[in-house]
């Protein structure tokens, strides 16, 4: 079916969600998700409140009707304010700054005093019964093949807790997620179609990852605003994938036409997207009533210094960035892993102490894993244990301290624990005796290839030979 | 900026001189006078200086709904009274305006906590003031105990709640305990340290307990309020052994050296100790109160001569909130034995301990002896606020250096108890 998108009236935009890589917003908890058991759990009612004018929210009363018990799972790394029993903290620097960065990348104008605002949220998913939400900036833009695309607003806003499970009376959320910092993007309805949803979508993706935020499942999260003439807005929350984008699109599409063939009276709603690109009906949409003031905070003041301070380290797009990378000897692999896992930064620090480009991705890109599996530790762990030491291994090498060959072993023994004073000794070993060794070793084990000899002489010259070196001498012996 | 019709509540445009703002004009914060409050209409609120703005247009007038709500009285709930004295349980945002407001009508509360109402008809709701509890001060006890009096001799009133700001509120449910003593129904003093605007408000849990407290046939002067973090159940604690303990959270108020009177849930009560129940007769209110008595807390190194500067003001009574079981300096440069000696010809001094828990024995060391013979009253297990409140209504009574030494070891209200079991 093609669809006369101008024909219909379609009125669409986009509201992007995005988890930034700091703190959490209102306190000092890391924002780390946790898979391991709980350390306590406590239990709470929410009631429901009068809004602004002293009537209830709709999508508060909606909600409210539900009357749940709900428990909250705390641990080591969540405190007081999560559990909604401290007043939140100033709020935090580090998020302030990326979301000036997105700001800026948006070309949006920075509101200078803005009012940190409790939105109304009664579902359980925040202990306090309110998200806390401010609007930092206002009036920017994407371009897209289809001319630009309006950005409204970009609000910095906390997340919410994880739904762990949910029975008739009881809901038991996780605590680690709540409070983490998060950007919102509005977007102004010029999508025009819906290819057009989705590549704006992937555009303000695109920007969003050249700022410090996290990255993974769940870190990003879309919802589009779709109405056509005669037909209330519907709001889809709930994409991971832009890919599904067009299929959602076109399938609201349908469903409102058929909606308004129906005549049955039409409210706003929202509505969760379905795998297959249908939607269901979630709750009615809220009004702007469940927005109040932050009574704890004062005023949130954006000075210029803050707003130069953010412009001098902006951060660059991929689409600016790739081209410098290829010109380092960097192939789309490399490339792709470098802004996947975030370490564009940490590449370009490595390569201005050593102009080797595919030499540093291969570090930082291949070994953590490689010695993770190796050494059966955690990723993360190690990544963490490399990054303290690779730019003291690299000024040795500079140095002509240690040997380009030694360098992967030197790091495996940092892994370890090995101090790096120790983990940079190696045998200085003669050639000729090395010839020996690897001559007994061939000898050991008749009639075998290079490569099985070079596992054996590896395993057994362990550190007193570099790779390269030792093929070459197995290739000469074999002769 | 221009001068301007448009008050908070009416939607207005702001012009600034490259962009017009359009929204509702809110109240500008305490603090923040030279700035300008609006609410865009998605609800957020942004702040404009004055000096930027060239005019403040007013588009259209704020309504002011005005919404009644009608309480029916329910024959079958009991009926108790209400005494408002400030403090967040009261307190409601007006998001219209930005303004912070106080309930002070029954259907003001209705609004708020619907709940309450679930258990009980509040019959009275009387308003003798609105004030942070930290601004209150003695005649703010009598005044609050005089109608109490009034309340509680009622015959359809059941029981009194009281709500009140977290600061001092132990203070005032130790004063009330004394000056209300041979109690025919229940007090009941309550709080929240969420206000009622949240939807996780503990006012909720508080009000319920408290209407449910004030019901029963614990004839005390109680505090009630969450027992722990949880939305479970409340403790009702005797009014001269509790003390705010926590900044901010929910269950800031514990027992001391004492046992809760009961555990409250929504829906029941389980008796946990002894307690005076309900009879009939008249309650009298004992408000006499001496306002000179102070409450200090000695601090290593603390210069003795800081209570000359009591004397000196015509203070008639002092408790000292001292170190350990009951230790002030003795054998240092800045011993306060002579000091001791010599204010007590003309001043009460009573010590209390510092620790919080736990009782004060002057026996156990010499230096503690030696204390003891300068005459300080030592008080036992009586925390130091409640000590403080009630030197004041002794000494109201009496100023007779024996006679007060004799009523500060009586027990009057609870204060004293010779079985500490923690």
């Amino acid at each position: 079916m093609t669809i006369d998108y101008a024909g219909i009236g379609l009125k669409s935009g986009l509201e992007i969600h995005q988890q930034l890589d700091s703190h959490k917003l209102y306190c000092n908890c890391p924002f780390l998700l946790r898979q391991d058991d709980p350390d306590f759990t406590i239990t709470r009612k929410l009631h429901a409140v009068a809004g602004e004018a002293g009537e209830v929210d709709v999508a508060a009363a909606h909600e409210a009707g539900l009357d749940k018990e709900f428990v909250y799972q705390g641990y080591d790394t969540t405190c007081l304010v999560e559990l909604d029993e401290e007043p939140p903290h100033e709020i935090n620097k580090m998020a302030l700054k990326i979301a000036l960065h997105i700001s800026l990348l948006l070309n949006c104008k920075i509101v200078p005093l803005s009012q940190i605002m409790r939105k109304t949220v009664i579902d359980g998913s925040n202990t306090s019964g309110f998200q806390r939400t401010v609007l930092i900036a206002r009036d920017g833009y994407v371009e897209t093949s289809k001319g630009k695309v309006g950005i409204w607003f970009l609000y910095l806003e906390e997340d919410a807790a994880r739904t762990v499970s949910e029975d008739k009376n009881r809901k038991t959320y996780r605590l680690d997620r709540l409070g983490g910092p998060m950007v919102e993007v509005v977007t102004a309805p010029d999508i025009k179609d819906a290819e057009h949803a989705k590549e704006t979508a992937l555009k303000i993706g695109e920007i969003l990852r050249s700022a410090s935020v996290k990255r993974g499942i769940g870190t990003i999260r879309q919802d589009i605003n779709i109405s056509i003439a005669g037909h209330p807005r519907a709001e889809i929350k709930g994409f991971q994938d832009p890919k599904i984008f067009v299929d959602v699109v076109n399938k609201e599409i349908e469903r409102q036409i058929e909606e308004i063939k129906s005549g049955k009276e039409l409210v706003p709603e929202v509505r969760g997207a379905n795998d297959d690109g249908s939607t269901k009906f979630l709750r009615p949409l809220p009004g702007s009533a469940r927005m109040y003031p932050e009574t704890d905070l004062p005023l949130l003041k954006i000075s210029k210094e803050m707003i130069n301070e953010a412009k001098k380290t902006l951060p660059r797009l991929r689409s600016e960035v790739e081209p410098e990378l290829r010109k380092e000897g960097l192939d789309d692999q490399f490339i792709d892993l470098l802004f996947k896992q975030g370490k564009v930064g940490l590449y370009r620090e490595l390569y201005y102490l050593l102009p080797k480009g595919n030499f540093i991705a291969k570090m930082i890109l291949l070994f953590p894993k490689e010695f993770a599996t190796k050494k059966k530790m955690d990723v993360e762990e190690v990544e963490k244990i490399l990054e303290d030491n690779y730019a003291s291994v690299l000024n040795l090498l500079v140095k002509k301290k240690i040997k380009e060959s030694h360098i992967k072993e030197i790091l495996g023994r940092l892994v370890e624990g090995v101090g790096l004073e120790e983990a940079i000794k190696f045998e200085s070993v003669d050639v000729a005796d090395l010839e020996e060794e690897i001559h007994k070793i061939i000898k050991s084990k008749p009639g075998l290839n290079a490569n099985a000899y070079m596992g054996l002489v590896m395993k057994d010259l362990k550190g007193k030979i570099g790779g390269k070196e030792a093929m070459e001498i197995i290739k000469k012996l074999m002769k | 900026m221009a001068k301007t019709i448009a008050i908070p509540g009416d939607r207005v445009e702001v012009h600034l001189s490259k962009v017009i703002y359009g929204g509702i004009l809110l109240e500008s914060p305490e603090d923040e006078k030279g700035i300008v409050l609006l609410k865009l209409d998605s609800g957020y609120n942004i702040g404009l200086n004055k000096k930027d703005i060239i005019e403040i247009k007013r588009i259209k007038k704020g309504e002011i709904k005005k919404e009644r709500i009608e309480i029916k009285k329910d024959d079958k709930k009991p009926d108790i009274a209400l005494i408002l004295t400030g403090g967040t349980i009261v307190n409601r945002l007006d998001p219209k305006t930005g303004a912070v407001s106080p309930l002070t009508s029954p259907e003001d509360l209705f609004k708020s906590y619907p709940k309450i109402f679930d258990k009980v008809n509040v019959i009275k709701v009387e308003m003798p003031f609105m004030k942070a509890s930290e601004d209150m001060d003695y005649k703010d006890w009598q005044n609050i105990a005089k109608i109490c009096e009034r309340l509680l001799n009622d015959k359809d009133v059941k029981g009194v709640v009281i709500t009140h700001g977290t600061d001092i509120l132990h203070y005032t449910s130790a004063v009330l305990s004394f000056f209300l003593r041979n109690l025919t129904k229940p007090v009941v003093l309550t709080y929240s340290q969420r206000s009622s605007d949240r939807a996780s408000s503990d006012a909720n849990l508080n009000l319920i307990c408290s209407a449910l407290a004030a019901v029963s046939d614990i004839a005390e002067v109680m505090l009630v309020g969450h027992a722990n973090s949880n939305d479970e159940f409340c403790y009702a604690i005797p009014g001269t052994k509790t003390r705010k303990l926590h900044t901010s959270r929910r269950d800031a108020f514990k027992p001391v050296n004492a046992k809760p009177f009961a555990k409250i849930f929504p829906n029941k009560i389980e008796i946990l100790s002894e307690h005076n129940v309900r009879k009939s007769g008249k309650v009298k209110a004992d408000t006499k109160f001496e306002e000179k008595v102070a409450l200090i807390k000695f601090y290593p190194g603390q210069d003795p001569d800081i209570l000359d500067y009591y004397l000196k003001k015509g203070y008639k009574g002092i408790v000292v909130e001292a170190l350990g079981l009951g230790h002030v300096a003795v054998n240092s440069r800045l011993s306060w034995i002579k000091k001791l000696k010599e204010v007590q010809k003309k001043m009460i001094v009573c010590f209390a301990a510092q620790t919080i828990y736990g009782r004060l024995d002057p026996y156990v060391y010499s230096n503690l002896r030696e204390i003891m013979k300068t005459g300080v009253i030592y008080l036992e297990d009586m925390l130091a606020e409640t000590a403080f409140v009630k030197l004041g209504w002794v000494l109201g009574h009496t100023t007779d250096k024996e006679k007060v030494k004799e009523m500060m070891l009586t027990n009057y209200a609870r204060e004293l108890n010779d079985r500490l079991e923690q």
